[in-house]
């Protein structure tokens, strides 16, 4: 069927004009006697009979009438009913039926066509009854056997479809935790499940960065098992000398479970952290081949592929909901609509959360009315009201601020009090070590648990919009995440950044750890554990008494503690905060990532707890697309927190000269342009051309001049799909206007045609 | 053909009466007992879906029908399929233009119990036909409200 293959492409490239296309050339078929009829009764429902609706009206007047057969095909079958229409005008009322049928058994060369038919029947939206009727009818009707290798290649998309359908239906049943999903759904709504989905979509990709980190750096190292360098062979390099003090010094093993919770003692001589790993090139023969392989060099190119394929993800997913937020974008117009007729979430089948849905779809309408109307009143403010408030807006976010400031001062503070605390301390009060080891951790999720409810707080005395404070919340809790992680960060590089001295293996002035690395990804490790308990204890220590003190008792008092809605922002903060972690982590312990595919399987369980057993349904709308959208984003601005420190560290850090497999160079990035000029010259001098003025100047003119084009079209495209807008309302208007003459004109004749008979019948009566 | 997921339906179809489906392969449910169907049961539309899907246009369903209403909301159906559905759950004079008393019930239903006044009722009304009625005609045609589910990111996932 052609016609269906040129309608999705039209439906594509020119719907407006399509749609002017069937208004002016298709010429239904039109009843006379049905049209008298319905003029007689009624000339209002002379609209009814445009051609527009004719197909449709007519197909539900039969419905109506016989109760059966003939329903609406009109969309699949509009364009053959054209063509045939076109060449012959049904006049009859069976004709008229046939041709709005879509006349399959005509058209029927081959098997193939006939197969593809049949697919084509499970789009139209008719009941299963007449499929089934179409479905025979054409199986049933002659068509021509296949031959030679047209026949493999039918059977062949056949059976490849049919495999496909299989493969789609098995998937979808061994999907991960599809019940748990459809739980929360039914419970919850699309928004919150696209939640659990974006954990889902997380635990893959770590799935894939683990996979990555063991095949390349992990899986050699245990296969070569490079010996620990025992020997101090050349004095005049203290770099040797260093690596063998290291690794020589005597591990204490009482301690297993304060150092597995610290990652330190025995821990760090693992491969759990940078340091452990060689610095060698691992030789080995195959087939008489002697062939090489740099660790150092699969190290650091495995994290620059983790970070690329991670941006690559999530840009990708980030564009989908972008191209979502333009179309919607351009109808910001049909937020109405879009409450109205896509408001109801079919999924739920829970009564309380129906009625809640109900309330949310009420709240919502009213947010917009409400919001229409402060719009109103925005305008109308008065100058004075004005100043007012932006003088009280600016106020708050001084002193929000303040707040900020202050909480990275007090993760510096506690950071550096706790690790000179840290260094005085004797090695008998392991206790105390490991609480100041926690200290900077602790202090960190302690902020980010109180700091937002103080924002949260203030935010209502700054009257902005409901959907504005939602985001505005978002951005300001997301900052304060990411600077408590960057100050973090920038007290850590007090301590690393020294150079040491020439007969130093580290810097005894910052009191430079001796393996610095190893010491960044021991509290980045820490971090993560901290807030993982942070999650467990919050949900299951103080939520859950929480809600079981909203249910038990009726109290106001116990529902105004008690009482929680699932808030969706704060939920994915704590899942991005952790990725960010995640990120930010795996360069220093190549481990890390295993940690948090496991860390965040937990954490859907313990936010599926969060969030049946504890929450109610919120009471703002969340839909499914635009959360995913918001995800993505801050997801990328969280990606580039952590992209920075870690490209920084390669780029201009000097490894610690004991351990890890850089220990002998500058910098990270100085070892990777090494490796580079290793290469063959082809390679180098294709580079050298790739980067030089000669390609890049026009390479970028041309993509200048794409752009150009594209904005060019676009903007084309925007204004004719205006001056489209404005004719289609032109032509509305002229259809109302002639419908009414018409009517007008029909009854003035009809009561013409009565007083005609009446005075006939005058006649007649006077003649008689 | 019968396969897992017909099966499947034909239980879950079974559940809803029992007795009186039974071994009867045309059997046919009353619409209160097609409304006890869980998702159909909290649906503020859930007896105008089972007055469009049923064949004798009253609410009552056969299997055949039930499998029909399946299909259509199930996730692999077409969204013009469903667009065409919803313009039918949602034209309740059947004239085949959702005009403003088509929406008053449409937002009446899908408010349950919050009301909105009589204002606020003619404002909503009023700005959806601003933003849909393409042609300015006072109701929304089957064209127009294909228009809006197209634009409408939400529509294929919740309907």
């Amino acid at each position: 069927m052609s016609g269906g293959a040129n309608r999705k492409k039209s439906n594509r490239a020119q719907g407006w004009e399509e749609a002017g296309f069937e208004f002016y050339q298709e010429s239904y078929p039109s009843n006379d006697v049905e049209l008298h009829d319905v003029l007689q009764k009624d000339p209002k429902h002379l609209a009814t009979l445009l051609p527009s609706k004719q197909n449709r009206a007519y197909a539900t007047i039969k419905m109506r009438q016989n109760g059966t057969s003939t329903r609406t095909y009109r969309r699949q079958t509009s364009s053959k009913s054209r063509r045939e229409s076109t060449t012959r005008r049904a006049s009859n009322n069976a004709e008229v039926h046939v041709s709005m049928l879509p006349d399959l058994s005509k058209s029927i060369p081959n098997e193939q066509t006939a197969w593809e038919q049949i697919m084509q029947i499970k789009e139209l939206p008719i009941s299963m009854t007449e499929k089934k009727r179409m479905k025979s009818d054409i199986q049933n009707a002659p068509n021509f056997r296949l031959q030679g290798y047209e026949q493999f290649k039918w059977k062949r998309r056949k059976a490849l479809r049919r495999f496909d359908q299989k493969i789609n239906e098995i998937l979808s049943k061994l999907e991960l935790w599809r019940k748990d999903l459809k739980k929360i759904e039914g419970n919850f709504g699309t928004g919150v499940v696209a939640f659990f989905l974006f954990i889902k979509w997380l635990i893959f990709l770590d799935i894939f960065i683990f996979v990555l980190i063991f095949l390349l750096i992990v899986l050699p190292m245990i296969i070569f098992d490079p010996a620990s360098p025992t020997e101090c062979y050349d004095v005049g390099n203290v770099t040797n000398c260093c690596a063998v003090d290291y690794f020589n010094q005597s591990i204490p093993y009482d301690t297993l479970v304060l150092d597995l919770v610290q990652g330190t003692g025995w821990m760090e001589r693992t491969l759990f952290f940078q340091g452990f790993y060689s610095n060698q090139v691992f030789q080995y023969t195959t087939q008489a081949f002697q062939n090489y392989y740099s660790l150092p060099l699969a190290y650091v190119s495995v994290i620059l592929v983790i970070l690329l394929v991670s941006l690559v993800a999530i840009v990708k997913g980030a564009a989908k909901g972008f191209k979502h937020r333009i179309i919607e974008g351009e109808g910001q117009f049909y937020q109405y609509c879009n409450l109205i007729f896509a408001g109801w979430d079919f999924c739920i089948h829970n009564e309380k959360a129906a009625i809640m849905k109900k309330k949310v779809i009420y709240n919502e309408v009213k947010g917009c009315l409400e919001a229409e109307k402060l719009e109103e009143e925005k305008k109308n403010r008065t100058k004075e009201e004005r100043t007012k408030l932006i003088a009280l807006r600016t106020f708050i976010n001084l002193i929000e601020i303040c707040i900020l400031l202050g909480c990275g001062a007090a993760i510096y503070f506690v950071f550096t009090i706790s690790s000179e605390l840290r260094n005085d301390l004797e090695d008998d009060e392991a206790l105390l070590s490991l609480f100041y080891g926690f200290l900077p951790s602790i202090t960190i999720v302690f902020l980010n648990v109180v700091v937002p409810l103080v924002f949260k707080f203030l935010v209502s005395y700054e009257r902005y919009s409901p959907n504005f404070v939602i985001n505005i919340m978002l951005i300001r809790t997301v900052f304060l995440r990411l600077a408590s992680l960057i100050i973090f960060y920038a007290s850590m590089y007090t301590v690393i950044s020294c150079q040491p001295k020439e007969d130093e293996c580290a810097s005894s002035e910052c009191k430079t750890p001796v393996c610095w690395e190893t010491f960044v990804g021991q509290h980045i490790y820490k971090l993560a554990l901290t807030d993982f308990a942070t999650h467990i204890l919050l949900t299951f220590v103080v939520n859950f008494p929480r809600s079981l003190l909203d249910k038990k008792s009726k109290s106001k008092f116990a529902q105004f503690i008690g009482e929680q809605t699932f808030d969706l922002p704060k939920h994915v903060l704590d899942i991005i905060y952790t990725q960010t972690l995640c990120w930010l982590g795996s360069f220093y312990a190549p481990m890390l990532p295993a940690m948090f595919v496991v860390i965040f399987v937990l954490m859907f369980y313990i936010k599926k707890f969060a969030c049946l057993v504890n929450s109610k349904p919120s009471n703002v709308i969340h839909r499914a697309s635009r959360s995913n959208s918001m995800f993505m984003i801050i997801l990328l601005v969280s990606f580039t927190v952590a992209l920075l420190p870690v490209a920084y560290t390669i780029g201009e850090i000097r490894p610690s000269t004991s351990c890890g497999p850089f220990r002998n160079f500058g910098t990270v990035w100085s070892f990777v342009t090494d490796s580079f000029l290793s290469t063959p010259q082809w390679i180098q001098n294709f580079l050298d051309i790739l980067t030089s003025a000669f390609f890049a100047v026009p390479a970028f003119i041309i993509l200048v001049l794409c752009l150009y084009y594209f904005t060019a079209v676009n903007s084309a495209n925007r204004h004719m799909v205006r001056i489209l807008k404005d004719q289609l309302v032109l032509e509305g208007h002229d259809k109302q206007f002639l419908l009414e003459r018409l009517s007008l004109f029909i009854k003035q004749q009809q009561d013409a045609q009565k007083q005609m008979r009446r005075s006939e019948g005058d006649r007649n009566a006077a003649s008689n | 053909m019968l396969n897992i997921s017909a099966i499947i339906a034909h239980q879950k179809f079974k559940a809803l009466a029992p007795e009186k489906v039974g071994h009867n392969k045309n059997a046919k449910l009353p619409m209160n007992k097609m409304l006890q169907y869980p998702e159909l049961a909290v649906n503020p539309f859930g007896e105008r879906i089972c007055k469009v899907f049923s064949s004798s246009r009253d609410g009552d369903c056969t299997f055949e029908d039930f499998l029909d209403m399946m299909s259509v909301f199930s996730e692999a159906a077409p969204k013009s399929v469903k667009a065409e559905h919803a313009f039918r759950i949602f034209d309740f004079d059947g004239d085949d233009m959702l005009g403003t008393a088509d929406l008053k019930q449409v937002i009446d239903k899908l408010l349950g119990n919050n009301k909105l006044t009589e204002r606020e009722m003619q404002h909503l009304i009023q700005n959806i036909l601003e933003e849909a009625d393409l042609d300015d005609d006072g109701s929304l045609s089957f064209a127009e409200f294909e228009h809006i589910i197209d634009k409408s990111s939400d529509f294929a996932k919740y309907a």
